[in-house]
């Protein structure tokens, strides 16, 4: 596995693609920096761009990717090798290009201008963000055979978590505002893995008053050790259950 | 001992049938040309032999050993496919040293004649996405012949290649073959055929309608090509006379 893995991260790191991404998010952070003079609120536009593009590229870099090495990924699977080591190998190598990319274009800076446990936590969300949404492109593009339609629905995913799912959320909240239902709140947001990071960082930020009741259900839950164990196993797990999908329709598919 | 086994496979896609009950065996030391017209089955074929489909029915055995989960049945096998694409970044050098890292030491005894006669040698720090297809095919028949395979399948391999390098590769699959080497190569070129084959397996409709020496279609139908000879065969007044349907 780390044969295959160390060959296509030696590809990837001449990827265009990839080399592209670094340089926008290294322009685009250090560009926020650079014109607002309160870093607290560059840190916050930052991590807007962040919770959307991050996702969104890495969805959608996966899924291309995996078309294009296709044919490759066949002639991998005529070696004598296990087709779950062929994946687990890939999806390594591309999160960890796609990581480090993220590291360049917005560690770099972010640790560079403002320092502290916000850059760190922005960084670790990017960074799990990253690992998720690579295990999601996976799992559409191994399910998926059409490129066209596989792209479509990874746009559909990511309009579905990045809107959609923050729409019904608000819909919710609104609906029955006369009820307490901040408790129920808590458990949906963790359900989708860009509100959980926005959450964590906005914690970090402490912007969380700002949101009066609400964000108080969230600094009590998410603030203590248990809240942060439930958020890393919930981004564990939106990385773990695609990848394991991925990989049982990549082992049972008629390459 | 037979090198590949096909025991009534079959694979449905859908409702479609790619390949009813498909018996054949193929020895070692011997060039099965596979033929049939587009859509016949030989891709499935081919494919479910590399493990790369999923028979629906049947099996297949090569050296033995069941086409199954286990891979290291495949160690022996060398493809070259139709279309070849690479990792675009890495060199030809590196694409190589990749490919002996994932055999281990299978990768020990090496044939790169094929490199040189080729004209690789000059190739081998190119950035793959720099090479053309034909390039492009010629690095995958390097691939295919290196690790001296048991069982070798050639996916119309002299497409896209010019004329010379496409003889030399065809030399290298005779060479294979005199060495021990199964061959299985498709193909729609029926002097190809003719010329290397030992046997001809003929798909039709996912349906194996025979496995014959082309001396024999020819016997059978006193045409003095194969081109001629296969409608002829093919149709129902020639079928009787030859055996092995």
């Amino acid at each position: 596995m780390w044969k295959v893995c160390k060959y296509t991260l030696l590809d990837l790191a001449r990827n265009r693609f990839a080399i592209g991404y670094a340089l926008l998010l290294l322009v685009t952070s250090s560009g926020l920096f650079m014109l607002e003079a309160d870093d607290t609120k560059a840190l916050i536009t930052l991590s807007q761009v962040v919770l959307a593009l991050t996702p969104l590229l890495a969805l959608v870099f996966t899924i291309i990717w995996h078309f294009n090495q296709l044919e490759f990924t066949v002639l991998l699977a005529v070696q004598p090798l296990r087709r779950e080591s062929i994946l687990r190998a890939q999806y390594i190598a591309v999160s960890t290009a796609l990581s480090g990319s993220f590291v360049l274009g917005v560690g770099l800076p972010v640790l560079a201008w403002a320092p502290g446990p916000v850059a760190w936590t922005l960084l670790l969300t990017g960074i799990g963000l990253t690992l998720v949404f690579c295990a999601l492109g996976l799992w559409i593009a191994v399910w998926q055979r059409d490129r066209a339609k596989a792209v479509g629905i990874g746009l559909v995913t990511w309009v579905g978590l990045v809107l959609l799912y923050d729409t019904l959320l608000l819909w919710i909240m609104f609906t029955f505002s006369d009820r307490p239902i901040e408790p129920l709140i808590v458990p949906l947001a963790a359900l989708n893995p860009i509100d959980l990071s926005r959450i964590i960082i906005m914690l970090r930020i402490d912007l969380a008053a700002l949101l009066g009741y609400t964000g108080a259900v969230y600094e009590r839950f998410f603030g203590s050790i248990g809240g942060a164990a439930v958020s890393a196993t919930a981004l564990a797990l939106w990385m773990a259950i695609p990848f394991l999908l991925a990989t049982r329709s990549f082992v049972r598919k008629d390459l | 001992m037979d090198r590949v086994v096909l025991d009534g496979l079959s694979k449905r896609y859908g409702r479609l049938w790619a390949l009813r009950d498909v018996r054949a065996r193929f020895a070692p030391g011997e060039t099965v040309m596979v033929i049939g017209p587009n859509g016949s089955g030989k891709s499935t074929l081919i494919r479910c032999m590399l493990g790369l489909v999923h028979p629906t029915e049947g099996g297949i055995s090569i050296n033995g050993c069941e086409v199954g989960r286990d891979p290291s049945y495949r160690a022996g096998i060398g493809y070259m496919p139709q279309f070849a694409e690479f990792p675009r970044e890495l060199t030809v050098e590196q694409l190589l040293r990749m490919m002996s890292d994932i055999r281990g030491s299978r990768s020990g005894a090496m044939d790169d004649r094929l490199i040189s006669q080729l004209g690789m040698d000059a190739l081998l720090d190119k950035r793959i996405g720099s090479l053309s297809g034909g390039m492009r095919q010629k690095v995958s028949a390097v691939l295919a012949f290196r690790y001296r395979p048991d069982l070798l399948v050639l996916d119309e391999p002299t497409a896209g290649l010019d004329p010379v390098s496409a003889g030399k590769l065809l030399d290298a699959a005779m060479r294979a073959k005199r060495d021990g080497a199964t061959v299985l190569i498709t193909s729609h070129i029926m002097e190809e055929v003719e010329r290397l084959g030992d046997r001809v397996a003929y798909l039709e409709d996912g349906r194996l309608r025979f496995v014959l020496p082309p001396e024999l279609i020819l016997e059978a139908t006193g045409e003095r090509t194969l081109s001629q000879a296969l409608p002829a065969y093919l149709s129902k007044k020639h079928r009787s006379h030859v055996e092995g349907l």
